[in-house]
Order: structure tokens, then C-alpha cells, then sequence
């Protein structure tokens, strides 16, 4: 990674397919030109020797230019593995050249005769000396061994871990280093005259050329078996520092006289030691290394270094600190500076390939550049063509499908319900007559069908207290692709009180699997049905007088009741049409009576809650029977004051059952905390090691648990009729809504909010009970659609925390407030749950009435002053960036 | 014209060129010839080596059954800025999620993926098993498995006829006692075969041999002691190795297993000491910065990557840290500086090009922010990084009001990966202005079950659900809310508001 890149100024590439290595560069003014003019010297694998002098080419100059710089080419028989310049040759001053070859240390002069003509110099390689070698060589160094001024020592490092010493012509001694494996670098460093080798044990060794010398002659150490003659001394490094890796190369820079350091290039580290073994620096390398040159010290202390890397870099480091990183073209193995006759300090780098680069450091831009994307050519018209295209392709594309299913348009079943129009024969009713009465049961027939695969299917049936259905509960088979069940079941009076209500519900489970997952989305289908009123009534003869009563006004002409009423009429003969009279099971003969002349239907009978299930059905069949016959606007209304006192009653007995259920229930626990009392203290005279009289304990722990069983069959028989009770509340609560409905013509959704007022519950509770969530609800709507102004209203609902609901103290007050909910709406109040000061509960219930009521919630947000959607609709969407950089190994 | 060269010789120059293949294969051929020639086995073991080795102290791979099943955590409940696993503790400075987004683990999100930027302690295990957005693989069960074993298996692909040492037929101890051998021997073992508990058998019987007097074996007794995950053991085998000599190396990994035994202050002290001896060295500086960006605190992180650039100015992983704190501290043009340098510097990738293009966004460039996304989307490597491109595109889309366009790429964003979890909150909240309130609330909890680090979608979900007056569920989603920001006022207020109500029913 560089922002720069190295600045070529000369370039060449030397031969096909040679290769090169470490050793293979070397710089100097080897023709001895006296002008302090570097040459370049490379050596290849190959054997071909080669010293050039690059200059700048001018313009305009050929390939002609580029052999101009070549100062010689020679091949050799032999491999070149390292090319050192120094004064090799005794009795000279001049540079030679020491060429090692595997086998061969040869040295050379170069010299050049001046040509006479415009071609230039000649160049002459001329060999001095040259020495066989016994051992395959692998690197060598040079330096003034022992002291010596004026001339250079070879040191050979061979394969084998002998260090053979040449002075000039002369072979001087060999040395086995101890424990070696593999060669590592070599140098010698001058001023203490020490070798320093990086071992195959990883660590730094310096050998002193004393110790060297009088150690024992490596020749006759050829068997290892053999113990060591006494001639020599045992070879022992003066120093060792362990470095944990193996080292790339090593040079010893001397910059001063006062010191010299030792620079190491590890695997991994840098390292810089001091020349007796103390370390000064190192810097862990996060790049592979390939080459170093500590060439200067520009500052006192510090040294200055190149190096290269196998990220085709070359880098500047001062010490630790990196100054400069510039790009080259190839990965260099070796480094070198030098000194041209028009530049000075150029940085020659060779690469593996025998690419040979001078250089220097500037500040063009690193030679990546972005390459283009493929950009088309525009034109508009097409993109617009194709924009329109790939526009409708989407949407079509979210229309039928997206990343979330869409609710199903069509069910994945169909459940219909027949109710048999016959009663059964014989009756399935568990009991069989009531009151001389005999029982019947109707069969239910439910086919479900499906348009899907259905796994796991459960069907369960529901109808309201006193009925009773003969299976409430199917397990279907799973079911394929149209395919259908029936299930059947009857349905029956199961106690001796009318129902308030004949329907039932069907609820289906299944789990429908899809491709994705195959256990399947479990769903749940729900449905109603209506049991026939005949069910829990028959046909008998009319009463004349009756204690209730209620008229019902239509605004149609009176209808025969044979024809609406059709299955009461089969068994009786005397069909006037006129009246009509039902026997329920368990209760009270109601009469239906039809006006001959005017359009009114008068309802009778001894109880007033029964009267509910004839109304309703009288009214619902009034309906279908005019819609039969294409008259739409039938409506049916009620004038006759509220029958509220009949209302009451049936609230009061209800409310006295409950307080009776509540006064068992505290002399329940009463007696249960005396008997256990009694049973403690029985069970202290037992445990008692002295044995005392029981005193009659024993009785009295009999006679509480007999009137512990008697309160419990109380409690018992009481809750059976709170039951019943509470079943025709629910009854005459219906009448009541009906009348109520029919007085005042109230809309369906009035209704519903009437209904929900005045049924809240659909059981009673010991905890929770009808009085007190019928207040609550009753004085609500007082307070707020029903109250006087809207001043009240704001007033009365800033204090609405009431108390918690519990058993009240008696029913006078629900009485008043229902008298009063009734004396409201006959004001002609209006239901509505969407009053100005209304905020906190109404919305939930609005969404349930009105599921559409949701859609503009949205809207509103946006100009309402409560913003927080649509202001932080933007906040949400998060600042959000990828991961910056994948693996650091990538990126370099 | 042909020459001959020792074959060895060619070897070891090509092992010096790191042509590591070539060097091994010459050294096969030499050792079909003369099996024994100990120098031509150990240049290839070092060869082999070399092809499959990656710096210990880089390799951070917390597995599931280490993090889960620790037994060494003593502190539950650290004391404020001394834990790494308290995320949330940062002694101010430290960016609020609603600034700079957090990863799983609760950490801002870095600008350099980096091994170790995955760890972090999940509470649970379900959350240990799911792989974050932001690392590229799922984190592997154990970390003896993963990627080390990947590594082995494909080392035995290359030598089909077997491995080319038998570990069990190796003689340890005969090879203990040559130091020349068994440093060569032990990387093998560790980094190539993958072997620890070999490893560390020679390394123990080797530092006998050494008479504890070698740093490098304690310290490879160190890194095999950490592999097994006894830390305490490891740490007191690097200590000993700075008590011969100390080395870089030793204060990394040292450092390395205090951060793993959640001492973040002692790593901290540690790289300063190690600063002392080895001034400006850029690996200790980088492991300062690391750990102070780990305990959210920017500040410094900030400051110790700035020092790093003044050491090494093409330092990639501080360029691009520093870039992105002052992306997320509102400085998006200088953050442009910072990534336009390391573009300049030759990375070429599509991350690059991501930042770049959200950067000259945000710093109103407007002429170049769709091509440098255009050139990320060309150099998109893989589907999860397209997906982040598309889903960065989409949100300039929402800066410049195009909402179609913004809902498309959303849309690309998840079709590229499914578990995109900010996309599906932004999705949410554009079906919610068409007022599809189901989509919407589906959409909401996706993503809030896909990250529930994330606040977003919880306090979208509490609106919403505020809205329809579902206030149980607001509640519900309010409060996860708080918990992933404590310090969101909106939530706060919503929570208020809703406890209010509450009260009042």
C-alpha cells in the first residue's frame, strides 16, 4: 500500500528466463574508472556476468541506446550464485571482481580501453585467480580479515556448514561451524573482527577470526564419529542471541567509528543489534520481506534502511519509523544504492526474473489506477424504454408476490353447517322428558371442505348453557386437495331452564403446510350456527291472560303466523293464524298474538325472560319473511314503556344468588378454619404421651364436618341456580337490548355498543361479576356520550379512576343508572364511542368495531401535533456502513 | 545453455524467494535419493510451513464451547471501564447507537474487520450461534476446529500420497535434543499439523533440554498453553520469556491472552511497557487502539491510531478507523480524505467504494455518490456484501425523498441476504408510510428477532404498536428498546408516557 510509486529512471530486462537471487547484484566502480562512477554488476543462475552502467536514455534514441549502457556480457560455464567487488587481488589496489560459482571462486578484472570511434569504450574481463572448491558453496563475504588493511579476504560459506578462508591467491583454512543444518546469512563485521551467521537453531552467532583460526582444522574433522584431536580448539561462538527465526540476510552498516551495528532482517522482524549482541531495536514486519540495505545514517544514532517486501514495495524506515513507501514493478531480491555520473544515490533493485530497475524516490502517483466500469454509452431514449419495462416487470412483480405472504383471499376451507329441519327419533337428549315433556334433539350436520392440504385438524363445537351437544369435540383426518368430511352431532335441552341463546359455535384448528415448512401454519376457522327454536318449545294452546306483555309495532300489514311459523303449526288443528302459543320444556307458555286489523303482534306470558328467545325469532322471521316477498323497508318498532320493574326482578334475583353464594362461601371457610382448629388440638391430645380425655372433641369435630357437608351441598345447589339465574338475566338483557333497539331504532352499531354495555360478561365469576361490569360500563357511557353537556363530560372523565369493581352493596344504584341510560337514550341520546374528549380507552375498541378505523392513523401522525412516526421515520433508518475492509491479508 | 546446480542450493534460494512449492518439491526429489539428508527435510518441513502459516497472534477465533462454557470468568459484574464484556461502560466519549451503529456484542462498529472483531461475549447461546453481519463466517464450535482443521485437511490434499511427517511415529525426545531440528519441527507441528498437543510435548521436552534458558520455547509453550486455553499457564510461560529477553512478539501475545482472560487495563499497562522498550513499535500502538475502541472509548482509540500513522503512514487498518470516526462524528469530508488516501494507496475494493459514496453523500457531493456506488456494486464480492451496498444505496434514496427507489433497494438488499436486519426495519417504516400496518409490524419483528442489539426496530415496533393501541406489546417492545440504548430519549419519553397510562387504568 503506497501512495507513490519508485520513479524509474533506467530500466532493463536481462535475459529470458534466467533467474536471479540475493547474491546476484552488486555495484561498484569495478573497471576502476577513478571517477567514483558505480557499475552495475549481476550475475545470473544461468552463468551470464553482465556490467552495465545505466544513464539516462536521451530522446530519440533506440534500442541501440540500451546495449550502449551494457558495458559486458559474458557467459560462464557455471552457475553465478554471488557477484562482491573488493580489492581481491594482492599487490593491487584496484577493485577486482570475485565471481563465486558452486564449485569455483574466480576473480576478474575489468578493465576498458577507450574505442576510438563514436561506438565507445571496450570492456575486457580478464581472469586473475581462480580457486576449485571441495565444497558446494552457498554464499561468501569480504572484508579485511584479521586486521589486515589494504586488501580483501574471501570467506566461503559452503552448504555444509564449512567456512572456507581465501587469502587473495592463497587457500588459508577451513572451519566446520558447530551444529549447522542449513546455511544462513553471512557477514563480517570489522571492527571487532567477528563472523556472524544466523544458525539453523535460530539464533545469532558471532565467531571471532582468532577463535576461527585456532580452532581444529575442519579437514580432519571429515568423521564426526571420531573424537577430536588435541590439536585445535573446540569451535564456540563469542556470542549468541536467539531470534526465534531464521534470518533473510545481514549486514553489518558501519556509519561511524565508534560503533557499527548489526542489522538483521528475520522472517518476521527487523532487528538491529549492537556489535556486542545488545539488542537496539526491533520492529515487527507485517509484510514478507525480501531484501534490506541499511545504507546511511543521516541522523547520529540512528540508521537508515531499505526494504523490500514481497508486496512489490520498497520501503524507507529511520529506525522504526517508515519515511517513505513508494511501489515498484516486481518483487525485488536484492537492493543496492549507487552512484551515477548524473545521478547520485540511485536505488537499484533487481528482481527474481532479472528485472533491473534504477530508481528514485518521487512523488508520482502508485501506477493503480481504477479501471473503468463498464459504462455504457447513454442513450436516453432506450434507458427510458427499458426503465418502463423493468418498472412494470416490479410491478407486476409486488403485486402477486413479496417477501411476506399475503393474507389468503379465499379460505383454505369451507364449513357448512345443516341443521336438520326434523327432530331425531328417538331423542339423543341425555334427559328424556322434563315436566311430562319429552325432550328433543336435532341433528347437526358439519362438512368441511378444503381447498389445501389440512394436517392435524380439530373441530370443536360449542352451544351455550343449558344446551348440550352429543360430541363437542372431532379429530379429523388429514386431508388433501378437495377433499370434504362430515361430522355429525346432535344437539339437545340438557337442564331445566330455557338457553338464552340457540346458537353455537364451530371451531376448526388446522394447520396448513407449505413448502417451506412442512409441520404447517396452524389457523384456526371459526363459524356459527342456529339450533331450531322448536329445540327447547312446542306448540301449545294459547293462553288468553298472562302477566307480561309486549307489543311490537310493524310498519307492514299483518302476516299470517302459520306462514312464519310453520313446524308449531303441523300438530295443531285449529290454525287461525292468528295466535300462536309455545311451551317451552322447562318454562312458561308464551303467547304470540296477532292483531287482525291493526300491524301489531302482541307477546305474552308468565315469565318475562322467556318471552326473549319468541321475540327474537319473531322478529328475525318477520324480516327474512318480508325479504322473501321484496319488501325492503320493514321496520319494527315498540312504544310501550320499558318493562324495567320485570327487568329488575330477574337483576335482583340474580344478585341475591350471588350474595347468598358469597354468604356460603364465608361460612364455608368459618367452619373449615374450626375444624381444623378442632383437628389441632385433637391431634395435640393424641400426640400427648400422658393420654387425656378427649372432652367430647371428637363429637364436635363430627358435627362440624356434617355441617361443613351440608354448607358445601348448599353452596353447591345455590351455584346450579345462580347459574340458571344468570342464564335468564342474559335472556331478559337481550329483551331488554331488543326493546330497547326497537323503541329508540338504533343502528347496528349502536346496538353493539349497547350489547357490549350491557353483556360485558359471558360468566360469572365469584371475583368478577355482571353487576359490577354492567355498572362500570352504564356509568361510563353516562359520563361520556350520555351526559348532559360536554363540559360534564371533559369533568366527570377527568375523575373517572374508580374504585376496583367488586360485589356492590346491593343493586339500587345499577338500577339507577340503567333507569337512567334508558331515560338518556329515549332523550334520544346517541351511542358513540368517538367523543371529542375521548383518548384513552375508545381507540382500542374502535379498532375492534372498525377494522378499518386503523388506516388513518398514519395520515394523522404526519399533521397531528404527536409526531413521533413520521418525524423519526427518518432517524430510524440507520447510518449503516459494511464492513470497512475485509481481512487485512486481503487488502495488502 | 544448461547448468547444473546443486539442488539444495536451489531450494533454499527458492524457499529465500518464498517459491515455496518449487522448494518443496526439489527437496522431495533430494530426500527420495538420500531419505536421511536431515537439511533437505528440514528446508521442506520449513517450506510447508511457511505455505500455511498465519501470524499466531492475528488468529483470534473464540469458539462457541470456550465462550459459552468458560469457567474462568470471576468478575460478573465489572466494575466500569475494566471489562471488555460490559460493552455499554465506556467513561464517556463514546458514541450513542443512534450515532454510529453496534454490532452484536454491543461495540460500535469498526472501520477494519479484523478476526477478533467478532468476539465479544454473547449472553446467550443463541446468540453466540449466530453469525453477526459483520464477520464473513459463522463462528466455529470450538477453536480447535474451524479453521485450523481447514487448513490441515488441505495440506494433506497437496501430499496425496500422506502426510509427509508421521507425527506418531516421531520420536520427540530424539528430537528435543537437537536444537538445530526441533524449532523447525515444533512450526511444523503447530502451524501445519495443527497439533497441539504434540506441540506442546516436544516444546516442554525442548525448553528441558534448553535448560529454560530459551525464550522462544517458553514462549511457543505459551502459544501452545493458550491454544488449549489455559491461559493462566500461558501467561506465566510469556512472562518468563520477557524475564530472558523481551520481544515483540511476547508483548503481543501476552497482551493477546489478558484481553482473553478480560483484563483489558492490565493489556493495556502492558503495551505500555512494551512501548518503553520498543518506542513507536506499530503492532503494540494498534493493540491500544484496538482495546480503547473496544471499550467505546473513540477518543483515545483515536488518538493511539493517529500515533500509529505517525509510525507508518500507509498503516491501512488506522486509516480507515480514523476515517470512520469522523464519518460517524459528522465530519463525513474528511472521512472522504481518509478513504479517498487509502484508494489513492491501491485498495481496491468494494467496501472502499461503499464508504466513499455514503461519505460524498453526507458531505453533499452529489455528483459522486451514485457512481462510487456503481463501482462498489461492480466489485461486490460475495451476496452480504451487496447486500449492504444496496441497503446503503437505499438509504441515500431516502435522503433524496425517492421512496420507490428506497423501497426497491431495500427490497434487493434482502433478496441478496434474508437476514438483513437493518434493511427490514427501514422496510418497515416505508410500508408503514404506505400505511400497511401489518407489513409493517411483520417487518418490525424480523428485525428486531434478527438483531436485537439493534434499538431501531424495538422503538419503531413500540410506536407502532402504541399507535394501534396494542400498549401491552409497546410496552413489551419499549423496554427491549431501552435496554439495547438506555440513553434514547424517545424511548424514554414513550416509556414514561406508557407507565403513565398505566397507572391510570
Amino acid at each position: 500500500m503506497s501512495l507513490f510509486k519508485a520513479r524509474d529512471w533506467w530500466s532493463a530486462t536481462l535475459g529470458e528466463g534466467e533467474e536471479f537471487d540475493q547474491g546476484c547484484l552488486c555495484v561498484g566502480d569495478v573497471d576502476n574508472s577513478g571517477t567514483g562512477h558505480d557499475k552495475v554488476v549481476v550475475g545470473s543462475y544461468m552463468g551470464m556476468l553482465r556490467v552495465l552502467s545505466p544513464h539516462s536514455s536521451k530522446a530519440g534514441e533506440g534500442p541501440q541506446s540500451q546495449a550502449d549502457h551494457q558495458l559486458l556480457e559474458v557467459q560462464l560455464p557455471h552457475p553465478i550464485i554471488q557477484v562482491e567487488v573488493g580489492k581481491f587481488v594482492s599487490c593491487s589496489d584496484q577493485l577486482h571482481l570475485a565471481v563465486l560459482h558452486p564449485r569455483k571462486l574466480s576473480v576478474y578484472a575489468v578493465s576498458g580501453t577507450a574505442g576510438n570511434v563514436e561506438h565507445g569504450a571496450q570492456y575486457q574481463l580478464k581472469l586473475v585467480y581462480e580457486h576449485n572448491l571441495q565444497r558446494t558453496a552457498c554464499n561468501m563475504t569480504s572484508g579485511p580479515f584479521g586486521g589486515v588493511t589494504g586488501h580483501h579476504s574471501v570467506c566461503i560459506q559452503s552448504m555444509d556448514g564449512m567456512l572456507m578462508f581465501f587469502e587473495q591467491e592463497s587457500y588459508s583454512f577451513g572451519r566446520f561451524l558447530p551444529g549447522f543444518l542449513l546455511p544462513g546469512p553471512l557477514a563480517y563485521c570489522p571492527r571487532t573482527d567477528n563472523f556472524l551467521t544466523v544458525s539453523s537453531t535460530r539464533q545469532l552467532e558471532s565467531y571471532r577470526y582468532e577463535t576461527l583460526a585456532v580452532a581444529t582444522e575442519a579437514e580432519s574433522r571429515q568423521d564426526p564419529e571420531l573424537p577430536l584431536k588435541t590439536g585445535g580448539k573446540r569451535l564456540t561462538p563469542d556470542w549468541t542471541v536467539i531470534l526465534g527465526e531464521a534470518a533473510l540476510d545481514l549486514s553489518v552498516p558501519s556509519f561511524s567509528h565508534a560503533s557499527s551495528s548489526i542489522c538483521v532482517l528475520g522472517e518476521r522482524n527487523l532487528y538491529c543489534f549492537r556489535d556486542n549482541g545488545q539488542i537496539r531495536f526491533m520492529k515487527k514486519l507485517e509484510y514478507n520481506p525480501s531484501c534490506f540495505l541499511p545504507y546511511a545514517s543521516v541522523t547520529e544514532g540512528t540508521t537508515n534502511l531499505l526494504l523490500g517486501n514481497h508486496n512489490n514495495m520498497l520501503l524507507v524506515y529511520q529506525d522504526v519509523t517508515l519515511k517513505w513507501a513508494a511501489q515498484l514493478a516486481c518483487v525485488p531480491v536484492a537492493v543496492r544504492v549507487a552512484n551515477f555520473s548524473e545521478l547520485r544515490g540511485v536505488l537499484v533493485t533487481l528482481s527474481s526474473e532479472g528485472h533491473l530497475q534504477c530508481s528514485y524516490l518521487g512523488t508520482d502517483p502508485s501506477f493503480f489506477s481504477t479501471p473503468k466500469v463498464d459504462a455504457r454509452e447513454v442513450n436516453y431514449e432506450q434507458l427510458d424504454a427499458e426503465m418502463k419495462t423493468l418498472q412494470r416487470f416490479i410491478r407486476e412483480a409486488t403485486r402477486t408476490q413479496d417477501i411476506l405472504p399475503k393474507a389468503d383471499t379465499e379460505e383454505a376451507l369451507t364449513v357448512t353447517t345443516t341443521v336438520s329441519s326434523s327432530m331425531d327419533t328417538p331423542s339423543q337428549a341425555l334427559i328424556q322428558d322434563i315436566d311430562g315433556l319429552s325432550v328433543p334433539s336435532v341433528t347437526v350436520k358439519v362438512k368441511v371442505k378444503s381447498s389445501c392440504v389440512l394436517q392435524g385438524s380439530k373441530l370443536t363445537i360449542s352451544v351455550s348453557s343449558p344446551l348440550a351437544v352429543s360430541q363437542d369435540q372431532f379429530t379429523l383426518e388429514p386431508m388433501g386437495v378437495g377433499s370434504s368430511t362430515v361430522v355429525a352431532f346432535s344437539a339437545f335441552l340438557n337442564g331445566h331452564y330455557p338457553p338464552a341463546d340457540l346458537t353455537g359455535d364451530i371451531a376448526l384448528s388446522y394447520s396448513s403446510p407449505t413448502e417451506l415448512n412442512p409441520k404447517g401454519v396452524p389457523r384456526v376457522h371459526q363459524s356459527r350456527f342456529d339450533l331450531p327454536l322448536a329445540l327447547v318449545c312446542m306448540s301449545t294452546s294459547p293462553a288468553k291472560s298472562a302477566k307480561h306483555k309486549i307489543t311490537v309495532d310493524t310498519n307492514k300489514p299483518p302476516v299470517n303466523l302459520t306462514a312464519v311459523f310453520p313446524e308449531f303449526y303441523e300438530k295443531s288443528e285449529e290454525s287461525d293464524g292468528n295466535s300462536l302459543a309455545v311451551q317451552f320444556l322447562s318454562g312458561a307458555r308464551v303467547t304470540v298474538l296477532a292483531s287482525k286489523t291493526s300491524q301489531r303482534y302482541r307477546v305474552q306470558s308468565e315469565s318475562f325472560e322467556d318471552m326473549w328467545l319468541v321475540i327474537k325469532e319473531l322478529v328475525q322471521r318477520f324480516e327474512h319473511h318480508f325479504i322473501k316477498q321484496g319488501v325492503k323497508d320493514i321496520r319494527h318498532s315498540f312504544t310501550a314503556p320499558l318493562p324495567l320493574p320485570e327487568y329488575f326482578q330477574t337483576v335482583d334475583h340474580h344478585f341475591q344468588l350471588r350474595v347468598s353464594a358469597q354468604h356460603y362461601q364465608d361460612l364455608l371457610a368459618e367452619r373449615a378454619v374450626q375444624f381444623r382448629a378442632i383437628q389441632r388440638r385433637m391431634l395435640t391430645r393424641f400426640k400427648d404421651k400422658t393420654p387425656a380425655p378427649l372432652q367430647n372433641l371428637d363429637t364436635l369435630l363430627d358435627a362440624t364436618y356434617h355441617q361443613l357437608m351440608a354448607l358445601a351441598d348448599a353452596a353447591e345447589e345455590n351455584r346450579l341456580l345462580l347459574e340458571q339465574a344468570f342464564v335468564r338475566l342474559r335472556s331478559s338483557t337481550h329483551l331488554l337490548v331488543l326493546l330497547l333497539c326497537l323503541w329508540q331504532g338504533l343502528a347496528p352499531d349502536q346496538t353493539n355498543i349497547l350489547e357490549a354495555t350491557l353483556l360485558p360478561l359471558l360468566q360469572d365469576t365469584p371475583t368478577l361479576g355482571w353487576e359490577e361490569s354492567c355498572d362500570a360500563a352504564v356509568s361510563h357511557l353516562l359520563r361520556s356520550c350520555l351526559s348532559r353537556s360536554p363540559k360534564d363530560q371533559a369533568t366527570s372523565l377527568a375523575q373517572s379512576t374508580g374504585p376496583m369493581l367488586g360485589l356492590p352493596a346491593d343493586t339500587s344504584r345499577l338500577k339507577k343508572h340503567i333507569t337512567l341510560l334508558c331515560d338518556r337514550l329515549g332523550k334520544g341520546g346517541r351511542l358513540t364511542l368517538a367523543s371529542e374528549a375521548n383518548v384513552q380507552v375508545p381507540v382500542q375498541v374502535q379498532t375492534l368495531v372498525r377494522p378499518g378505523g386503523v388506516e388513518p392513523i398514519a395520515e394523522a401522525a404526519g399533521d397531528t401535533e404527536d409526531p413521533p412516526l413520521a418525524q423519526d421515520a427518518a432517524k430510524f433508518i440507520k447510518k449503516k456502513q459494511p464492513s470497512k475492509k475485509a481481512k487485512k491479508g486481503l487488502v495488502q | 545453455m544448461e547448468v547444473t546446480m546443486d539442488p539444495l542450493f536451489l531450494a533454499w534460494s527458492y524457499f529465500r524467494r518464498r517459491r515455496f512449492q518449487q522448494c518443496s518439491d526439489i527437496c522431495s526429489k533430494i530426500l527420495e535419493d538420500s531419505p536421511y539428508d536431515q537439511a533437505a527435510w528440514s528446508l521442506k518441513t520449513r517450506a510447508l510451513t511457511e505455505m500455511v502459516y498465519i501470524d499466531e497472534v492475528e488468529v483470534d477465533q473464540e469458539g462457541i464451547a470456550e465462550m459459552m462454557l468458560d469457567e474462568s470468568s470471576i468478575a460478573q459484574v465489572a466494575r466500569p471501564g475494566t471489562s471488555l464484556r460490559l460493552p455499554g461502560t465506556s467513561h464517556g466519549g463514546g458514541p450513542t447507537p443512534a450515532v454510529r451503529p453496534m454490532t452484536q456484542s454491543g461495540r460500535p462498529i469498526t472501520g477494519f474487520v479484523r478476526p477478533s472483531t467478532q468476539s465479544g461475549r454473547p449472553g446467550t447461546m443463541e446468540q453466540a450461534i449466530r453469525t453477526p453481519r459483520t464477520a464473513s463466517t459463522a463462528r466455529p464450535v470450538t477453536s480447535a476446529s474451524g479453521r485450523f482443521v481447514r487448513l490441515g485437511t488441505a495440506s494433506m490434499l497437496t501430499n496425496p500420497e500422506g502426510p509427509f511427517i508421521h507425527l506418531s511415529r516421531l520420536n520427540l525426545s530424539k528430537y528435543s535434543q537437537k536444537p538445530n531440528l526441533s524449532k523447525t519441527l515444533f512450526e511444523y507441528i503447530f502451524h501445519h499439523e495443527n497439533d497441539v498437543k504434540n506441540a506442546l510435548d516436544l516444546a516442554a521436552q525442548a525448553t528441558e533440554h534448553a535448560q529454560f534458558k530459551d525464550w522462544w520455547w517458553k514462549v511457543q509453550l505459551g502459544k501452545c498453553y493458550y491454544r488449549l486455553g489455559l491461559y493462566r499457564e500461558s501467561e506465566k510461560q510469556f512472562r518468563s520469556a520477557l524475564n530472558h529477553q523481551e520481544v515483540v512478539d511476547t508483548y503481543l501475545y501476552l497482551a493477546k491472552v489478558y484481553q482473553r482472560l478480560d483484563q483489558p487495563i492490565t493489556a493495556l499497562n502492558l503495551f505500555k511497557q512494551g512501548l518503553d522498550r520498543f518506542p513507536g513499535e506499530v503492532t503494540l500502538l494498534t493493540g491500544i487502539a484496538r482495546i480503547h475502541e473496544e471499550m467505546n472509548n473513540i477518543t483515545s482509540a483515536t488518538e493511539y491510531y493517529k500515533d500509529v500513522l505517525k509510525q507508518d503512514n500507509t498503516h491501512v487498518e488506522a486509516i480507515a478507523c480514523i476515517g470512520s470516526n469522523h464519518f460517524y462524528t459528522d465530519q463525513p469530508e474528511i472521512a472522504l480524505r481518509f478513504y479517498r488516501r487509502l484508494l489513492q494507496m491501491g485498495v481496491y475494493n468494494c467496501q472502499l467504494y461503499n464508504n466513499l459514496g455514503l461519505c460524498c453523500f453526507y458531505a453533499q457531493q452529489y455528483d459522486m455518490t451514485l457512481s462510487s456506488f456503481e463501482r462498489a456494486l461492480a466489485l461486490v464480492a460475495n451476496d452480504e456484501e451487496q447486500a449492504d451496498v444496496w441497503y446503503n444505496i437505499g438509504h441515500v434514496a431516502v435522503g433524496i425523498a425517492d421512496l420507490t427507489l428506497a423501497y426497491q433497494c431495500f427490497k434487493l438488499s434482502l433478496a441478496f441476504n434474508n437476514d438483513h436486519a437493518e434493511a427490514y426495519n427501514n422496510l418497515a417504516v416505508l410500508e408503514l408510510r404506505k400505511g400497511r400496518i401489518e407489513q409493517s409490524k411483520a417487518f418490525l419483528q424480523t428485525a428486531a428477532s434478527l438483531a436485537p442489539h439493534m434499538y431501531e426496530p424495538h422503538f419503531n415496533l413500540a410506536t407502532l404498536s402504541e399507535k394501534i393501541g396494542d400498549l401491552q406489546s409497546s410496552y413489551i417492545a419499549a423496554q427491549k428498546s431501552e435496554d439495547a440504548f438506555p440513553e434514547h430519549v424517545d424511548t424514554q419519553q414513550l416509556l414514561k408516557d406508557l407507565r403513565q397510562h398505566f397507572a391510570v387504568l
